[in-house]
């Protein structure tokens, strides 16, 4: 009897050993799972409470920032061995509308694996345009219900940031309107950044994990290049500005975490 | 037993019967072939990616024909884009869309369009699928949404009929719409007037000296922009044309923010332009014969004026009226009475 017993504790040790070095073993993941990203959006550190709380940023301007939305879109995942899962196209453009709450985007059917870096594009890309009627699908639909299409021209908003702004030279609240998307076939502002996860994105038909990134919206203004409202304060088909604030909101995103599991919760 | 054998051979007749009955109702949807003159450079659309079909074309023609596009139910597309006058609005200077207001530019012409990659006078698409947005979004001209004008259409029977049967992927949505309006514009080629026929040795057409004289003086001085038997180059150009102060349009400065394309505008093609007056993206000239006066005497400098203009010569181009007379003789020979009177395109 004593000795069957210690057996069984040796027994159940070893299963307890083995179950666990099994956990760490890719061949294990199996299947398909979804990917949840987060786009956790914020200004300086701080939530991003829309037309209710203000920031001031590195030019002395002071923000309240109304409407945050932009379409992201052909998402790539790298695994540990470089291997690169492509997120089919068709399918593959969201619009994150602070609005609305729509701030999640679950990328379906990934292939099990352990991700290491996650690249996506700001906008829609030029390859996007030309696949004509075909190649829009539900995008259309959505951006013009979010505000994300142009009536002057066939394109969309890549961003679309407004609110109302004080400055030293500007005391009185004025609005401010930043959109920004490509200028037909003269001037393409779409923009792809890759993340480093920190750690891996385990992904397999049990296990869907949610990478949470932080968004800082004050990037968009007061990032790689400064732009200062007091000069310009409505900004949509600009040469030069344009294309730096692509720069700057290709620049706001950063992982905060990954969190592994069923996905299921947060 | 032989009584059922009977009876079921019966059955099995009728039920053929009632079989071939619904058939002979249902029409087949066949392809359709796009003509590519052979005066004609390449096709830009890709017709792999939405190849016309009999009902798809339907579909296009029922909807550019239907106010239902625009807000208050009453501009539709042909509203503005005529056929008699090669799908332009004549008379008008600006083309005037919902609750009569105005807009800043004058009806394009939609002859030829699958040739071509870039849309409107200023490029504000460079896909033609994408195109009917511009219209029906803009709040002067159709004033919906798109969203707005799928609502209609999807509360509409025979159009949930029409779209189904013109698209095996069927329903009532954006991809469908605009495929179906590109389908019914890609298939409008006017490639049959008296020049085509001249140029392609048919029906032993010819020219007559007055206006062979015109078109030697067209390939000499007017050729370099208006290239091609598409008439147009493509590009986006500032032909001196003095901004009107009261609107000061920037052209393609507007879709690129550049002020390198400031007063720059898409050369027009002259297929038909007999019939298209008025003349210029704003209509401000009436006749031919005003718009080569200006051409000869009415260039404006500025820094983004087209260099073909600004010659050692001077600005604009040397014209006299001898000269004038036998071009504008040559582009009567331009007009395609076939296509302004076929039938596929007629409303009615």
């Amino acid at each position: 009897m004593k000795l069957s017993y210690k057996l069984s504790i040796i027994l159940l040790f070893s299963a307890l050993v083995f179950s666990c070095s099994s956990d760490d073993n890719a061949t294990d993941l199996t299947g398909n799972g979804t990917v949840h990203i987060e786009f956790d959006n914020s200004v300086a550190g701080d939530d991003l409470l829309l037309s209710t709380s203000s920031y001031t940023n590195s030019q002395n301007e002071t923000l309240t920032i109304n409407r945050l939305t932009y379409i992201v879109g052909n998402f790539r995942l790298t695994d540990e061995n470089g291997t690169v899962f492509t997120y089919p196209k068709d399918e593959g453009y969201f619009i994150v509308n602070e609005e609305t709450g729509n701030t999640e985007v679950a990328l379906t059917n990934v292939p099990a694996g352990r991700y290491t870096s996650l690249t996506f594009g700001i906008g829609v890309d030029q390859e996007k345009y030309l696949q004509g009627a075909e190649g829009q699908g539900n995008l259309l639909t959505e951006a013009e219900n979010t505000n994300m299409v142009w009536s002057w021209q066939a394109g969309y908003k890549f961003l679309n940031f407004e609110g109302t702004f004080t400055s030293p030279t500007i005391t009185d609240a004025t609005d401010f309107v930043i959109h920004m998307g490509s200028h037909g076939s003269s001037l393409d502002n779409y923009k792809e950044t890759t993340l480093d996860l920190g750690s891996e994105a385990l992904v397999s038909s049990d296990m869907n994990p949610i990478i949470h990134l932080v968004v800082d919206a004050g990037n968009i203004l007061d990032g790689e290049n400064k732009i200062a409202l007091s000069e310009q304060a409505v900004i949509m088909i600009s040469e030069e500005k344009s294309p730096q604030i692509a720069t700057n909101a290709s620049g706001m995103f950063t992982v905060d975490h990954v969190h592994n599991g069923s996905g299921e919760s947060h | 037993m032989k009584h059922l054998l009977w009876v079921s051979l019966l059955l099995a007749m009728m039920a053929c019967h009632t079989d071939s009955g619904e058939y002979v109702d249902v029409e087949e949807d066949r392809a359709l072939s796009v003509m590519v003159p052979s005066n004609f450079p390449p096709m830009a659309y890709n017709l792999e990616e939405n190849p016309p079909t009999q009902f798809g074309f339907e579909l296009g023609k029922k909807l550019f024909y239907d106010g239902k596009l625009s807000a208050n139910g009453f501009i539709s597309c042909g509203f503005c884009h005529e056929q008699r006058f090669s799908f332009t609005h004549h008379g008008h200077q600006f083309s005037h869309g919902i609750d009569d207001k105005e807009g800043t530019r004058n009806t394009p012409s939609i002859a030829n369009m699958a040739f071509f990659s870039e849309f409107a006078w200023d490029g504000a698409t460079n896909h033609l699928d994408l195109f009917p947005i511009i219209p029906i979004t803009n709040e002067v001209e159709m004033g919906e949404t798109m969203t707005g004008v799928l609502q209609k259409l999807q509360a509409d029977s025979e159009y949930q009929k029409a779209f189904n049967a013109a698209f095996e992927e069927g329903g009532v949505n954006h991809e469908n719409f605009l495929k179906a309006m590109a389908q019914f514009m890609v298939m409008m080629v006017s490639y049959n007037s008296k020049y085509d026929k001249y140029v392609r040795n048919e029906d032993g057409v010819s020219l007559t000296d007055h206006e062979l004289q015109g078109l030697s003086i067209f390939q000499q001085k007017c050729a370099s922009c208006h290239t091609t038997d598409l008439f147009s180059d493509g590009s986006f150009r500032n032909n001196g044309l003095p901004p009107n102060p009261k609107l000061n349009d920037l052209g393609r400065a507007e879709v690129s923010g550049s002020a390198s394309d400031n007063y720059k505008f898409k050369v027009p093609s002259l297929r038909n332009v007999s019939l298209t007056a008025p003349y210029m993206h704003d209509g401000r000239f009436g006749s031919l014969e005003s718009v080569l006066n200006f051409y000869q005497n009415g260039v404006q400098d500025s820094p983004t004026l087209d260099p073909l203009l600004k010659t050692e010569a001077g600005l604009g181009i040397s014209l006299d009226g001898a000269e004038k007379e036998a071009l504008i003789a040559f582009l009567g020979t331009l007009t395609d009475t076939e296509f302004i009177a076929d039938k596929r395109f007629a409303e009615y």
